[in-house]
């Protein structure tokens, strides 16, 4: 694999699990407009405990991303008691509170960025994708799947069935962080350097971007908007200055005409028996 | 000093006004957010910009630049909100996440992604008025400002079409039962909105004197904190915050830290959001 | 079981309802009646906690509802239907039932690694035989809302049954069925109370209120105008001016 074609692949393993973590606030009906704060809070903390304490990468990884969540959780406590536009704009607030600061924190290089990160490599960012896929593999086929379910088809019915959606918008935003602030440290690790202006707001988009193309009913739609996303630069190389505005477009009319997204649930559905009935026959 | 920063602040914050007059028209009236605000700001400011450079005179531009800014608010009305007026309240916004990106593409590829200068058209004057130095370009975005403001207050306080926007902003349905056509109430507001974010666009790369495909991200989102703190759906509200965070820009960069001042803006924005979000003077008066 | 005292409730500067008492007893079916507007719903909607009361307390088996939230109220064993049928509807008939099992299921973080075990085996037959008590059994695998409108009740039942619930909170059940779907529905009900459970039910159609009822409260703009067996209250004056013109069933 050529220099060039790895950083494509790392990249698309950094989308894929930027789009998970909006997917998971999805899930229950919210919109975060923020997660490239969080990317960026999991990025700088992870690397200036690599670079600054000689800390190595896994465990640094993951104080940045309980530091990226526990401020997720911090700030969802109020966020989360607003109606859905009032969550989206706090969220868009957030992320560009932390996209300033760390335009002018010093300790992380302030305007001039923080160079030095290493140590991802594809292995481990794809042992993360992985490891994510099949913890909502696992979640959208257990009962906590479900009560997400019922919650984003009617909150307030859920409740009457005994579902507490408070806790549970809260225990997903606090996840859509931490997996937004490991996507964060990996990149810094892969890049070696990082910068305010990596995690603008234009990065939140595209996250939801890629959830909205896939499929925002299942998991699965975010990979594979995220791998969408990552390969069509390569694909449509030759109309590269209008691939955002082809982008841009196609949202719009997904939109209007196949709201669902690429992957629906149902097709999810049918995937999945179909491969149960295969190994239903194979064990006979 | 402080007067000069004053001026300077008054007439940033005018074209922030705008900005958030058109943001709260459509979040008042419809309960829905367009965040390709910013990009409509934009819109306005190229088009003023492509129309300038072909030598027309500057005020025909901005009227121009208002038509061509309100016309792509119906556009988008059409295509992100219409269409999605049964579905889930938050599709309308991601399709105009899209769009947004949408038109900063385009905007790159007809303008290019580098700054524009915009060109010098009318003769600028300098007025001394006691220890301020004011300009009248100043004078100029100050007035239309007060102008566009002034009659769309009083449009909607008084005539019988602002009184059905504020039918439907309060009841849809009911306002339709009393014979009011929504769609053009709707269509209107839109354009309204478009036209405010146009003329501010061009306003505002009067002040700055260049401008990318990009500006209307952040002056979108300053429009969006002016609209917060001033009370989402007051009019009036809109105004005033908008002349807040012109006057709290300019000063902070006159007496602090440039470099901190998207820091306090968005934080004083979060800080709305999460314990005032009815704003300074509370959601939907008119 | 349930005590409503001295309820009122005012929206800004409408009272929808006002200063209403009454009682349920254990295994009960009491009726709730009363024209349209005249507050069952709302009265529905502040005893599940959807809604704070104005005045006055709801106590359920020792415990002060207006207190709780709809959640809490849930757990304590209050399960409603509603007048809209509300059902999930990206899910399956058998999911919809499936998921309200979830508070007495294992179903925080650690459902994710539940594989199998006696007690989910348990839950599943649970939901078997709900669905065929209700008669749902064939369609268990279809999307819920591909249902007929008499079967989506039925699912709404099941669903609120599989709460496990002493207090069923009916809203409507009959409206929008036919004689034969009615009697149907009534025999369910009278199984649900044979189950050992109580049931509140808000009806239009006299009918069927005067079929089941033990017991009958009637509401009309806020005011509980009537209370007493089902009897007392074809009888009773108020009743018949407050359904002016209309034939008791």
């Amino acid at each position: 694999m050529s220099v060039y074609t790895q950083g494509v692949v790392a990249l698309m393993g950094i989308n894929i699990l930027m789009a998970l973590s909006v997917y998971a606030i999805i899930m229950t009906d919210q919109v975060s407009l923020g997660n490239a704060g969080f990317m960026a809070i999991g990025a700088y903390t992870s690397a200036y405990l690599t670079v600054k304490m000689g800390m190595p990468i896994f465990p640094a990884l993951i104080i940045g991303a309980l530091t990226s969540s526990f401020i997720g959780f911090l700030i969802g406590i109020p966020l989360l008691r607003l109606e859905g536009l009032y969550f989206v704009m706090g969220t868009f607030g957030f992320g560009e509170v932390a996209r300033t600061f760390f335009m002018n924190f010093e300790p992380t290089g302030g305007a001039y960025g923080f160079r030095g990160p290493v140590g991802a490599t594809l292995p481990m960012i794809y042992g993360w994708v992985l490891a994510l896929i099949l913890f909502f593999w696992l979640l959208s086929h257990s009962r906590l799947g479900r009560s997400l379910d019922a919650l984003r088809d009617d909150h307030e019915v859920a409740r009457t069935i005994g579902l507490n959606v408070t806790v549970l918008k809260l225990g997903l935003f606090w996840l859509g962080s931490f997996v937004a602030g490991i996507a964060g440290g990996l990149y810094a690790h892969y890049m070696f350097y990082i910068e305010s202006g990596n995690f603008h707001i234009l990065v939140s988009a595209m996250a939801i971007l890629y959830v909205i193309l896939g499929g925002m009913y299942t998991f699965w739609g975010s990979v594979l908007g995220a791998v969408i996303f990552s390969i069509l630069p390569e694909a449509l190389r030759f109309m590269e200055d209008w691939r955002l505005s082809l982008y841009g477009a196609v949202l719009v009319l997904m939109m209007i005409f196949r709201p669902s997204g690429i992957i629906s649930r149902q097709i999810v559905r049918n995937i999945e028996d179909w491969i149960g009935g295969i190994f239903r026959k194979a064990s006979v | 000093m402080f007067l000069q920063q004053l001026v300077n602040g008054v007439t940033l914050g005018s074209t922030y006004s705008l900005i958030a007059i058109g943001f709260t028209l459509v979040l008042g009236l419809l309960n829905m957010l367009n965040i390709a605000h910013g990009d409509i700001f934009m819109f306005g400011a190229f088009l003023g910009l492509s129309l300038a450079m072909l030598g027309i005179p500057l005020y025909l531009a901005l009227i121009l630049a208002m038509l061509g800014a309100g016309i792509l608010a119906i556009i988008i009305e059409r295509l992100c909100f219409r269409p999605l007026r049964k579905a889930h309240f938050l599709m309308p916004l991601l399709s105009t996440i899209a769009f947004g990106i949408l038109l900063q593409n385009v905007a790159t590829q007809i303008w290019g992604s580098e700054p524009s200068r915009y060109p010098q058209t009318t003769e600028v004057t300098q007025f001394q008025l006691g220890p301020v130095l004011v300009s009248s370009i100043d004078i100029l975005i100050v007035a239309i400002s007060i102008f566009l403001m002034l009659g769309i207050d009083q449009f909607v306080r008084r005539t019988r079409f602002g009184r059905a926007m504020r039918a439907t902003s309060e009841k849809a349905q009911t306002a339709s039962l009393l014979g009011v056509d929504i769609n053009r109430v709707i269509i209107f507001t839109f354009f309204t909105s478009g036209a405010m974010a146009g003329v501010a666009g061009v306003l505002t790369a009067l002040v700055y004197l260049q401008i990318t495909p990009f500006i209307g991200i952040r002056q979108g989102l300053i429009g969006m904190v002016a609209m917060v703190i001033g009370g989402v759906g007051n009019l009036r509200g809109a105004m005033i915050g908008g002349l807040m965070i012109g006057i709290i820009e300019v000063m902070n960069d006159a007496y602090f830290t440039a470099s901190y001042r998207d820091i306090i803006l968005f934080g004083l924005f979060l800080i709305f959001i999460v314990f005032k979000p009815e704003g300074l003077f509370g959601k939907k008066e008119r | 079981m349930l005590e409503i005292s001295e309820v009122t409730k005012n929206f800004g500067g409408l009272r929808a309802l006002n200063d209403i008492s009454f009682q349920v007893d254990e295994k009960q079916i009491y009726g709730l009646i009363g024209p349209n507007g005249a507050g069952k719903t709302t009265l529905f909607n502040l005893i599940t906690g959807f809604l704070p009361a104005t005045e006055g307390s709801i106590r359920f088996l020792g415990n002060e509802l207006t207190r709780l939230r709809a959640h809490k109220i849930a757990k304590l064993g209050v399960a409603r239907t509603f007048q809209n049928i509300r059902l999930f509807g990206t899910m399956t008939v058998e999911e919809n039932v499936m998921v309200a099992q979830n508070i007495r299921a294992r179903s925080g973080i650690t459902s994710l690694v539940q594989f199998f075990s006696a007690k989910e085996k348990r839950f599943r037959d649970e939901v078997n035989e709900l669905l065929n008590r209700m008669g749902l059994w064939e369609k268990r695998k279809e999307q819920s809302l591909s249902l007929a409108y008499g079967a989506q009740r039925r699912l709404e039942i099941a669903r609120a049954l599989a709460l496990e619930p002493k207090l069923l909170l009916l809203d409507e059940p009959a409206a929008g069925m036919n004689e034969a779907e009615t009697e149907d529905l009534l025999e369910r009900v009278q199984e649900i109370r044979d189950m050992g459970k109580t049931v509140l039910l808000i009806e239009h159609d006299m009918s069927v209120v005067m079929g089941i009822c033990d017991y009958v409260a009637v509401l009309n703009f806020g005011e509980l105008i009537a209370q007493g067996t089902p009897d007392e209250i074809q009888a009773s004056e108020a009743v018949i001016e407050a359904y002016l013109g209309r034939e008791e069933g």
